[in-house]
């Protein structure tokens, strides 16, 4: 029982960083821009949470230091495949290089590697927070509890607005998107900044709230494993909220076995997030029914002068 | 009086138009002569060299020493020379291995579990002492090999049975691959004699020789590889047919050419070659299986694939400066205190200096009158 309720405990701060990741690649997926970064998005959102953070003490300063370092980087990308037209793979795959170089390096040489940060306080939500079992749940920062209402908000953003829906055209079918007049360049260009912005919001989540400490390299794979996520979630954000949810648990889990007492051999343990992002990934092609919802137009630059 | 023709001011055609404020079109160029193609080149690594100068000096090194460390010391003395061709071989290796995926448009991102792979089979035919002493050697790399190999046999059959992105799945099996090699290096590998987090010392025998002059035999294997792939790539009938289905899976398909088997094979070739060079470090540069001797490697296969253009023979080429600047990025290390990261940073700024730069072979840009004219 104690274990049900400490797993559920946890499992928030493991969830919230793959929820906000898969949230911020849809954004940008929906514009037609395959974000491949956002493992290396996380570590500047990371390595920038911590670094604000330990300079200024106030954990929503560093958490938006955090979104707005990742948006910064993510110019670079943006540039790349939006006005320069490369490959969204290789320019996916070089912003996630130049990242982890770009992190390691400065966390050395400005030495906030391993200095312990303070995060954010925990905030009971009244009588839900005395709950048996699910209490743990509700014993959560304001970040955790935001998560779902910034989940709202971009669903409403997507589905309810001009804005949103021209963004979901230009990720369709931009040919058709700049007929209509949608500035599809631009377009695509916010759709990146505003996704990486939320992608270093997880990556902050990480490191200032979750382990509140700074590491080269820590985010583990977790980007990676949100890109998967997102295919999983064929593009929506609640089926990704609910997948977050699902790694978030996992993840969760392996600390809560290691202290149960449960002696399993520990690098299989870690191995899981790993197969079970490999293991959704077989499970969805498989069960692929319905209507194909990936974006028609992700991955492919567009170029007006080569109308096809 | 209206004015006469004489006294009106010229046509403001020549007038000088601030850049910012002129109209730009871009316009596709049909082709482009290659020196102006290399001169393009040549600007976006000079760039890109630049930059990366500029931010070592920001970070403390003279840029004497710079220069010192990167070109003199690397081409002049031997010991370092000898240095740079022993790193060079494994790179030679996953730049092939990931030139080889790549021409098969299969996005091989797990290069680093592969070569794991293949560094755990080698260690595990010298631990089993499988086969006689004389053979030892052969039996480590093609168990290297075949390891490696069967690492991508997954990805490959998940994209082309069940259309599963290929990235992703790679990628995933990287992970995999380092815990279990973890598992295996804190459990039953460990080594008896310091209880150390990495294999026994391989046997002299199952060491790869040094030939003359003390450079390593890895780099007259990775040699031979590059030219038997250049052979593959440039004369052999499948290496058209894989120029065929680069162009156009589709059209290569319908006109006969077996697309599936094209692809399977190069994938497969692509994972062995990363198996290889996993041996490569273990039975060369290590001595042992040890646990982060792949660090790197993934990124600098793609990154030697793409600056090559896939070719073998520019790959090996560029894996040598890809392994001066590992080799640099060392002694950087220990005499400046400059992370190692710094090496994969100067690495993903040449990728996207030279990415970027295909937009200005590619296109033209061109002033057409001014802003709201």
């Amino acid at each position: 029982m104690d274990l049900i309720a400490h797993w559920l405990g946890n499992m928030p701060d493991f969830a919230v960083p793959f929820a906000l990741a898969a949230l911020g690649l849809i954004i940008s997926e929906r514009a037609g821009v395959l974000s491949l970064g956002a493992e290396g998005l996380m570590l500047v959102g990371a390595l920038a949470g911590v670094g604000v953070q330990l300079a200024v003490h106030e954990p929503g300063i560093a958490l938006l230091g955090s979104m707005l370092a990742a948006a910064t980087v993510s110019i670079l990308f943006a540039v790349m495949v939006v006005w320069l037209r490369v490959n969204q793979v290789i320019a996916g795959l070089a912003l996630v290089f130049f990242c982890q170089g770009l992190t390691g390096l400065l966390g050395t040489v400005l030495g906030w590697t391993n200095q312990p940060v303070t995060g954010l306080d925990v905030l009971p939500l009244g009588p839900l927070a005395q709950l048996p079992l699910i209490g743990g749940l509700f014993r959560q920062n304001v970040v955790a509890y935001l998560t779902p209402v910034i989940f709202a908000l971009v669903v409403w953003y997507l589905n309810r607005t001009v804005s949103g829906l021209r963004l979901r055209a230009v990720g369709e079918n931009p040919q058709a998107a700049d007929a209509a007049g949608i500035p599809v360049l631009r377009t695509r260009f916010l759709a990146i900044l505003a996704g990486s912005a939320l992608i270093g919001l997880a990556g902050g989540y990480i490191a200032v709230l979750s382990t509140k400490l700074w590491i080269a390299g820590m985010t583990g794979g977790r980007g990676w494993i949100a890109v998967g996520l997102v295919i999983f979630a064929r593009w929506s954000p609640w089926r990704a909220f609910a997948g977050a949810l699902l790694f978030g648990g996992i993840e969760a889990l392996i600390p809560q076995l290691a202290a149960a007492g449960i002696s399993l051999p520990q690098y299989f343990v870690l191995m899981t997030p790993y197969v079970v992002t490999l293991g959704v990934m077989v499970w969805v092609a498989l069960a692929r029914r319905g209507s194909d919802e990936t974006p028609g137009a992700l991955g492919e630059p567009y170029l007006r002068e080569e109308r096809r | 009086m209206p004015p006469t023709a004489e006294s009106a001011a010229p046509p403001p055609r020549r007038r000088f138009v601030p850049l910012l404020e002129r109209r730009y079109t871009l316009e596709l160029r049909q082709q482009l002569s290659w020196p102006k193609q290399a001169a393009i080149l040549a600007l976006a690594v000079a760039l890109g060299l630049f930059i990366c100068g500029a931010i070592l000096v920001a970070a403390g090194v003279s840029p004497e020493d710079l220069l010192n460390e990167f070109v003199v010391q690397t081409f002049t003395d031997p010991q370092n020379l000898r240095a740079v061709l022993f790193q060079a071989a494994p790179m030679v290796m996953v730049g092939l291995a990931a030139a080889m995926a790549f021409r098969a448009r299969f996005w091989n991102l797990g290069l680093e579990g592969q070569m794991v792979w293949g560094a755990i089979g080698a260690t595990f035919v010298s631990i089993h002492e499988v086969g006689p002493p004389a053979l030892r050697l052969w039996l480590m790399a093609a168990a290297a090999l075949l390891c490696g190999l069967a690492w991508v046999v997954l990805p490959a059959l998940f994209k082309m049975r069940l259309g599963i992105n290929e990235i992703i799945s790679s990628l995933m099996l990287n992970y995999v691959a380092a815990n279990l090699l973890l598992h295996l290096l804190y459990g039953s590998w460990k080594d008896p004699k310091d209880a150390f987090p990495y294999s026994p010392k391989f046997q002299a025998f199952e060491r790869l020789p040094d030939i003359a002059g003390g450079f390593s035999s890895a780099i007259v294997l990775a040699a031979v590889v590059a030219v038997a792939a250049w052979w593959f790539v440039d004369k052999s009938r499948a290496g058209l047919y894989l120029r065929f289905v680069h162009a156009s899976t589709r059209v290569a398909d319908a006109v006969g050419v077996p697309v599936r088997r094209l692809v399977l094979g190069s994938v497969l070739l692509s994972g062995a070659l990363a198996g290889l060079a996993g041996f490569m470090v273990a039975a060369g540069q290590e001595g042992r299986l040890t646990q982060a001797f792949y660090n790197g490697y993934g990124f600098s296969g793609i990154l030697i694939a793409f600056l090559a253009r896939n070719n073998p023979l520019a790959a090996s080429v560029v894996a040598v400066l890809v392994a001066t600047l590992f080799v640099a990025g060392r002694s950087l290390q220990v005499f400046y205190q400059i992370p190692f990261s710094m090496v994969q940073l100067i690495q993903a700024i040449l990728v996207v200096c030279v990415a970027s730069s295909d937009f200005f072979i590619r296109h033209r840009i061109r002033a057409v009158g001014q802003k709201g004219a």
